[in-house]
């Protein structure tokens, strides 16, 4: 129930997981639960893992039936648990009920997860081979919950990943004290468990070379590649060393070479642009890796600022600075190298509405910080050779792959796109949901 | 999922899962939704002859709240059905014809000879899989009816007679706790022909008087009564007396659990202890129909955790371990033993130790850790039941070979008394 108190972490602890739950603590959360009819927080997931089903069997002391409510719902479970935003899904849910403090709804189905692999509890079957191939193209949270939907259900599923490992932005976007290799590798074999092939460090070459895989006897595509190229603002010294963006920096933490980004930012100043969560995960990794002041440079107000609740908490623990409604204009350099940032405050003429036109600067508010490196963490767009690979697949103004919202069909019968690639950047639970929701279309098209 | 049906005198079961007979079985629409949800029977609620009229007390229930764990315990002045014959009979008919799989059990209460006759025909007639003569609502009125007949007990053999030479169906007696040894109800009951045992009804109880009014709870417009005690708290009751039936060899009837189950161990304990089937009704009024998934995924899991095949093999695997305890080996001794790595240093222990116990624990009060001496430890083992760190827990009993049974010397305040 209570565990023994842990002596105060020093700072570098931040690059471990936090705690996982005991069964104690798990059943004594879950006894907090008001076991609401029609739960709202099973509502609040978009991923639909059914919170409410869960606690209550771990309530009732049916824990391997609340571990096979967790994977059945999302493979993906224990990710989620750790990276979710639960303040804005279940957790907020939970919180209108009137409960004075939620339950740790993120925590324990990360404790589920973990403690079914402790016993060596699987609760996934696989049905009789249906001698059926589906391609998946990118192995990020979309791809993978697809892949193992449709596996589950007795196809063959082949997943085709450029990198050297799978996860996409699981693995190479998110710092390792919010998800860790370790962590992410043993969910992902319970999707490898199930039969799934992998073909990782594989490049598309070519006109059509994604389309054509529905003549090499892959039945139906799922695209879910993501989006691949990170933003940089168009300012005057962008293009100088040591200004780099979020994916690249977090690449080199995640898979990378760590050294790189420690010389970038060690005894430095820092300044990120972004205000949104991925912006505080890279403050806080900049704080982590020894920089000096960290600032996160945000066009939002405080109370606007789309980065989670918690990561905004944690980022301000760690002393990183956030500068709000503010625009950097210039980067100021010396020699290529990066000396310091320019901007003002700003102000917007109609709130809400960030386009340059509704941008107006306050006169008498100009800064300007001496800044040793710049990361962009603005968000990312679509990879340009998206249409090379897919020429017939039909694309929206902003690049985006075009799709039924409803099936995820896109306008070539046989492949379905879903994740980032068609909404935009977007939470890890939305590409479980788009994930699952494929995988549903795929086979009601096979059946057809 | 493993196959957990059941064949009890002849009738399937998909699982040992039943309401029992009660406000959970009132009506044919309720209990359609808990066939739907996974249940395997019912015990269709308490239905009296024509003679008595429909009387219901309101408000009819109270519920006994621990800390902040609501409804231990449940008491109820409930009566039979609060609904006529006809539409009782109609809805059997139904539910026979819409859920044939689903076995129905008829719980009859009959206040005269006439009456226990008649309505076990009309039930047969309607399709009922079972009838459950009711023996022990603990707070009927009527001479000769509820529990007054589980007390008389040759009312009990002479009603089950009557029934049994006018039904062909399998009768159960279900009987109250409220009597000194219950297999001798029991064992009257199989004299007049029973085919199997539920165990128990409530039990006569009062959990709660109003303070600013003196009136015990439910008041029913200021007046309580003595009456019918169920759920978690009366769980060691029930249970207690599925094992004496079970253990009775002249009996030799299968027997329905009931009293205080709420999660598969408890439908383990009482499957083991010798129960073929399991009823149940706080439990549902707490968490509603959805609980009987949990029961059927623990159950199911724990079969296959230890091997099990059929429900039937676990039925009375418990009976060999139980012992009087003059049986109990007692040259064997041990003591508490404390994971202290994992203590947080509470002290509950300690208080528990000194005040109620063996008072074997000493406190650092530097270190605030308990100190143990293992040669006073008379392993009465509440330092266990107090420390909150659990799962596993932090203290636990362990044998240690040869340890001598320890005798507290004479008190030091004796001197100065003398």
């Amino acid at each position: 129930m209570v565990k023994k108190k842990k002596e105060i972490k020093s700072r570098n602890d931040f690059f471990h997981l936090p705690e996982v739950y005991t069964l104690g603590q798990a059943i004594l959360e879950a006894d907090r639960c008001l076991l609401c009819y029609d739960a709202p927080c099973s509502k609040g997931c978009p991923a639909e893992t059914d919170p409410g089903k869960f606690i209550k069997k771990l309530r009732l002391r049916n824990i391997k039936g609340a571990v096979k409510t967790v994977k059945e719902n999302n493979i993906l479970g224990g990710v989620c648990g750790l990276v979710c935003p639960v303040d804005k899904l279940c957790e907020e849910e939970c919180l209108e009920t009137g409960i004075d403090r939620p339950i740790n709804i993120g925590k324990l189905q990360r404790f589920l997860v973990e403690y079914g692999w402790d016993i060596g509890f699987n609760p996934l079957n696989k049905k009789k081979n249906k001698d059926i191939n589906i391609a998946i193209i990118g192995s990020g949270s979309a791809g993978l919950i697809c892949a193992a939907e449709l596996a589950k259900e007795g196809h063959n599923v082949t997943i085709f990943e450029k990198n050297e490992k799978l996860g996409g932005n699981l693995r190479y976007g998110i710092p390792p004290f919010k998800l860790d290799d370790k962590f992410l590798d043993r969910e992902i074999e319970d999707i490898l468990t199930l039969g799934v092939e992998i073909k990782t460090n594989h490049e598309f070459k070519g006109k059509g070379s994604i389309e054509n895989l529905l003549k090499q006897g892959f039945k139906a595509i799922f695209i879910s590649a993501g989006l691949t190229n990170p933003y940089k603002l168009k300012i005057p010294g962008a293009d100088s060393k040591n200004v780099i963006t979020w994916y690249d920096f977090l690449w080199e933490v995640n898979g990378g070479d760590i050294n790189k980004v420690i010389e970038m930012v060690k005894n430095k100043n820092v300044a990120i642009i972004g205000g949104g969560s991925v912006a505080m995960d890279v403050g806080i990794t900049c704080k982590l890796l020894n920089a000096n002041s960290v600032y996160c440079i945000a066009l939002e107000s405080m109370e606007d600022l789309p980065a989670d609740r918690e990561d905004i908490h944690k980022a301000i623990d760690c002393h990183v600075i956030i500068k709000p409604q503010s625009q950097i204009k210039e980067i100021s350099t010396k020699n290529g190298e990066v000396i310091g940032v320019k901007g003002t405050e700003i102000k917007l003429l109609k709130k809400g509405d960030f386009s340059p036109s509704n941008i107006k600067d306050i006169p008498g508010t100009e800064f300007s910080f001496k800044i040793g490196s710049v990361i962009f963490a603005i968000g990312s767009g679509v990879d340009s050779k998206n249409k090379e690979y897919l020429p017939l697949v039909e694309f929206d103004k902003k690049r985006y792959i075009k799709v039924n919202k409803k099936t995820l069909e896109t306008s070539v019968k046989g492949i379905f796109a879903g994740g980032d690639i068609i909404n935009g950047p977007g939470l890890v639970v939305d590409a479980v949901k788009d994930g699952k929701q494929a995988a549903k279309s795929i086979m009601n098209f096979l059946n057809k | 999922m493993k196959d957990l049906s059941i064949t009890v005198c002849g009738v399937t079961f998909p699982n040992p899962f039943m309401l029992s007979s009660s406000v959970v079985s009132n009506t044919a629409e309720m209990i359609a939704r808990a066939f739907d949800a996974g249940f395997g029977g019912v015990s269709y609620k308490g239905i009296g002859g024509p003679s008595v009229e429909i009387i219901n007390p309101a408000p009819r229930m109270h519920s006994l709240n621990l800390g902040s764990k609501k409804l231990v315990g449940l008491q109820n002045v409930e009566q039979t059905t609060d609904r006529p014959l006809k539409d009782n009979i109609q809805d059997v008919i139904w539910l026979k014809k819409h859920y044939p799989k689903n076995p129905v059990m008829v719980n009859i209460m009959g206040f005269n000879k006439e009456e226990w006759k008649y309505l076990a025909k009309v039930f047969e007639d309607a399709g009922a899989d079972m009838l459950e003569l009711n023996f022990s609502c603990p707070h009927m009125s009527v001479e000769g009816s509820g529990m007054k007949v589980g007390q008389a007990f040759k009312l009990v053999r002479d009603f089950m007679e009557i029934v049994k030479s006018s039904v062909k169906i399998p009768v159960f007696a279900k009987l109250t706790s409220n009597v000194t040894d219950v297999t001798e109800p029991a064992m009257y009951a199989k004299e007049g022909g029973a085919d199997g045992i539920t165990a128990v009804n409530t039990v006569r109880g009062v959990i709660e008087v109003n303070v600013d009014n003196f009136v015990p709870y439910p008041n029913v417009f200021g007046k309580g009564a003595i009456s019918g005690y169920s759920g978690p708290g009366i769980k060691p009751i029930s249970l207690k007396c599925i094992v004496e039936l079970a253990k009775k060899k002249e009996l030799g009837l299968p027997l329905a659990g009931c009293g205080g189950i709420e999660t598969w161990i408890d439908a383990v304990a009482f499957l083991l202890s010798g129960a073929s089937l399991i009823q149940m009704t706080t439990s549902i009024i707490r968490y509603g129909h959805r609980l009987v998934e949990d029961l059927i995924e623990g159950l199911s899991f724990y079969m296959e955790e230890k091997g099990f095949k059929k429900v039937e093999d676990i039925i009375g695997k418990a009976l060999p371990n139980y012992h009087e305890t003059i049986d109990f080996d007692l040259s064997r001794q041990g003591a508490a033993q404390f994971d202290l790595d994992r203590c947080i240093g509470c002290g509950v222990c300690y208080i528990a130790c000194q005040d109620a116990g063996g008072q074997c624990i000493e406190w650092d009060a530097e270190k605030r850790r308990p100190k143990i001496d293992q040669e006073k430890c008379y392993s009465c083992m509440i330092c266990s039941f107090v420390c909150p760190v659990d799962n596993p827990p932090l203290i636990t009993f362990k044998e240690i070979k040869g340890k001598k049974i320890y005798t507290p010397p004479p008190s030091k305040l004796q001197k100065i008394i003398k």
